[in-house]
């Protein structure tokens, strides 16, 4: 098959599963339905990744989409995560329908969307026309909104509520930049039809106009970062992370904030090379790293309900990546491994959260403690996740926040570095003052055991394996996928790949 | 956005294809734009001072039609099939099914009237005051294409997104919130109709579905808001905190 045909394909397959899923009677079958049509999607992007990892960018529709080592890098990810999520979600709401607590319309819904969201998604990471990028991020808000209030609930409409309008509102803004970037995009001289190829925007970067570029960088760092969760424009985040069904906030999570900071990553090389604005965009992406860290971090602290504290951590770790992009060189290439090593261990976090918070009928931490004693898949894996998650050795988001550490004392930038310190002090404290209670707590009264399937186990326990993997040992191939991702971030260049990695052991 | 001119600018450069220097020809055309983007202000104007929702909802349907109008005016002679596709599609959505959208959660929240918003509506017009005179000082110094013919384009559609973003801070109910968001909406739409002529027919109709199932989405989302909590005021939204 053709890399032409495979990229349609990537377009194609999500929307035809959703129409199949909700044409479906059944509520199980709908489900099973979306798993299989993740699972194709899956292979289909496995495939075209190893084909642009091996032999460059691959593009279709007169160049209209295109998939480079970055876009592949980052479908692959969340094609990973999504798998995940969906095989928990045929076993999640499995329970709830045979509890009779989720009707098969509001089932089928959910299946629906569910590929939908999928397929705007992917059409983020394909598309090579800005605007088009921009239209898939609108998409993603609007179609993933209902799916927080699969069960109508007062919190969940709430959550539901603020989620769309802050968003829309946001990447409203985003739109905005997009519109001042092509008004500065003018003077380049190609035919108005592409003037917002992201390939003729990097090409031409030098005639840019230096004021709509910076102006626009502005617009569309606020509007993506608030669809990423950056503080100060988190505020949606950890309500509709709180009240989403689980595998809905675990895509949330695991993907859809990444989904919107990869727009970003796309306009740093252009900004970057606009003469007279080098370095004026990394500092930007410090400054708004440093601040969803430290807020992150002083709310963590605070935190009663265990989804609410997942979703501050999201901020938190939305910022480190983000440092990490702002620092450049090093920086990069540890932003996009934190990238695959925050979305597989949150998605960990948030599965083995919502089966005990649906066990339990809450998320209430007091409620919870003791969990390890209730199942050692459920409590252990979430005791487990949330050591990974706040930088425990030797798992890999160790090294990947280890890399930035190092990245910001290359760049000399001892402030930063400290800030970042504290920052991931305070939440390691947090968030392990949480944890212990949490794992081997007084239950208070005595629970049932909480049985797991082994499938179940596997999907909690192989992504935490990998994790310790890759903290250890990277894979010869894996490095050269995350450096070609990193260069096209053009700032890549400064550090080779390997030297960092020999002296981070 | 427009179709392109087949002779060249005055000074030599086809790239600057806006109706800037359309309109430097034409003073008919000239004329039809700022007659609509003056209406525009005016909307703005009398949304910021009204409190019956009714009259707010038909005021953004109204805005909306004119700005369908706009690339039909400024394209002229040279309106092409792009230009009548989008201007018919954004009239028919924005004039005539996010009215009655919006008209029908209305219906089911039986409510016609703000219930004293944070911001009052004497305050609220005064406030636009200030803003009106911000955009036009923003207009001024935003030079595009080396001209500043596009000032009042640019001014307008600052007006706009300053009032949008004004009406979904200052104002309760929820649909006060998605009318708000509507005009910042058009704002956003005058500044790429009017500033950038390079953004492709596929992009516009990307922004115009996005915008059509958000309204949509966010009408359902009035409508629940309504079922559960017998109201839909969202400062009374607030269980979910910290």
């Amino acid at each position: 098959m053709n890399s032409y045909l495979m990229i349609w394909l990537l377009l194609i397959v999500p929307v035809a599963a959703a129409c199949l899923a909700v044409l479906q009677k059944s509520a199980r079958v709908a489900l099973r339905i979306a798993l299989v049509g993740v699972g194709i999607e899956l292979c289909l992007g496995l495939a075209i990744a190893k084909r642009v990892f091996s032999s460059g960018a691959a593009t279709a529709g007169a160049e209209w989409l295109r998939l480079d080592a970055l876009g592949a890098y980052n479908l692959v990810v969340m094609l990973v995560v999504y798998f995940l999520s969906s095989v928990y979600a045929l076993f999640y709401f499995g329970r709830e329908i045979d509890a009779g607590k989720l009707v098969a319309n509001r089932a089928r819904m959910f299946a629906g969307l569910w590929c939908g969201a999928l397929g705007a998604m992917t059409l983020v990471f394909v598309s090579n026309n800005l605007g088009i990028m921009w239209v898939g991020i609108e998409a993603t808000t609007l179609l993933t909104a209902p799916l927080i209030s699969v069960h109508v609930t007062r919190e969940s409409l709430e959550a539901m509520w603020k989620y769309i309008l802050i968003c829309s509102v946001g990447v409203a803004f985003a739109f905005m930049g997009t519109l001042l970037v092509a008004a500065g995009a003018r003077s380049m001289g190609i035919e108005s039809e592409h003037i917002l190829f992201w390939t003729e925007l990097c090409r031409n970067a030098s005639v840019l106009d230096p004021a709509f570029v910076k102006a626009g960088f502005v617009f569309l760092l606020v509007g993506y970062g608030t669809k990423a969760g950056l503080a100060p424009m988190h505020n949606w985040l950890p309500d509709a992370h709180s009240q989403a069904p689980t595998p809905v906030s675990a895509i949330f999570s695991g993907f859809m904030l990444n989904a919107a900071l990869y727009c970003v990553m796309r306009y740093v090389p252009v900004v970057e090379s606009v003469p007279g604005l080098k370095g004026w965009s990394s500092s930007l992406l410090i400054l708004l790293g440093i601040v969803s860290i430290l807020v992150a971090a002083v709310f963590i602290l605070s935190q009663h309900d265990l989804k609410r504290l997942l979703a501050y951590h999201s901020v938190e770790h939305m910022g480190i990546i983000t440092l990490g992009l702002g620092l450049g060189g090093l920086g990069t290439f540890a932003a996009l491994f934190h990238t695959l090593n925050h979305s597989l261990c949150k998605t960990v976090a948030f599965f083995t959260a919502g089966r005990l918070g649906q066990a339990c009928g809450t998320h209430n931490m007091s409620r919870l403690s003791g969990s390890m004693r209730l199942s050692i898949v459920w409590g252990g894996g979430l005791f487990c996740s949330i050591l990974v998650l706040i930088g425990i050795a030797p798992f890999a988001i160790f090294m990947s926040e280890f890399q930035i550490l190092k990245a910001a004392a290359d760049n000399q930038a001892i402030v930063v570095a400290a800030l970042f310190l504290v920052g991931c002090g305070i939440v390691f404290v947090g968030a392990l003052g949480h944890a212990m209670p949490l794992a081997w707590g007084d239950p208070g009264d005595a629970r049932l055991a909480l049985p797991a399937r082994r499938a179940e186990a596997a999907i909690v326990f192989l992504p935490l394996a990998a994790l310790l993997v890759l903290g250890l040992w990277m894979p010869a191939s894996f490095k050269h996928a995350l450096a070609a991702a990193a260069d096209v971030i053009k700032q890549a260049g400064a550090v080779p790949a390997d030297s960092m990695f020999s002296i981070a052991r | 956005m427009f179709s392109r001119p087949e002779q060249k600018g005055e000074n030599g450069t086809n790239e600057r294809l806006d109706f800037a220097v359309l309109s430097r020809r034409t003073s008919r055309e000239t004329m039809s734009v700022e007659l609509i983007l003056t209406v525009v202000v005016l909307t703005n104007l009398r949304l910021l001072g009204a409190s019956r929702l009714g009259a707010c909802i038909r005021t953004v349907g109204l805005q909306g039609l004119l700005l369908g109008l706009l690339p039909l005016a400024t394209g002229g002679r040279l309106t092409t099939l792009h230009v009548v596709v989008l201007a018919v599609g954004s009239m028919v959505l924005k004039g005539f099914v996010f009215p009655r959208l919006l008209f029908w959660a209305l219906r089911e929240a039986h409510v016609t009237r703000e219930v004293e918003p944070f911001i009052g509506y004497t305050g609220s017009l005064l406030i636009g005051g200030f803003m009106l005179g911000g955009a036009v000082w923003l207009g001024d110094r935003l030079v595009i294409g080396g001209t500043t013919d596009l000032s009042w384009v640019v001014a307008v559609a600052m007006f706009s997104i300053l009032t949008g973003l004004f009406l979904i801070v200052a104002r309760k109910r929820a649909i006060h919130q998605v009318l708000g968001f509507l005009v910042m909406e058009n704002g956003i739409y005058i500044f790429g109709i009017g500033a950038i002529p390079g953004i492709p027919l596929l992009v516009e109709l990307g922004l115009l579905l996005d915008i059509f199932v958000a309204v949509f989405v966010m009408g359902i989302a009035v409508y629940h808001i309504n079922r559960e909590f017998d109201h839909m005021e969202t400062d009374k939204l607030d269980v979910l905190r910290g």
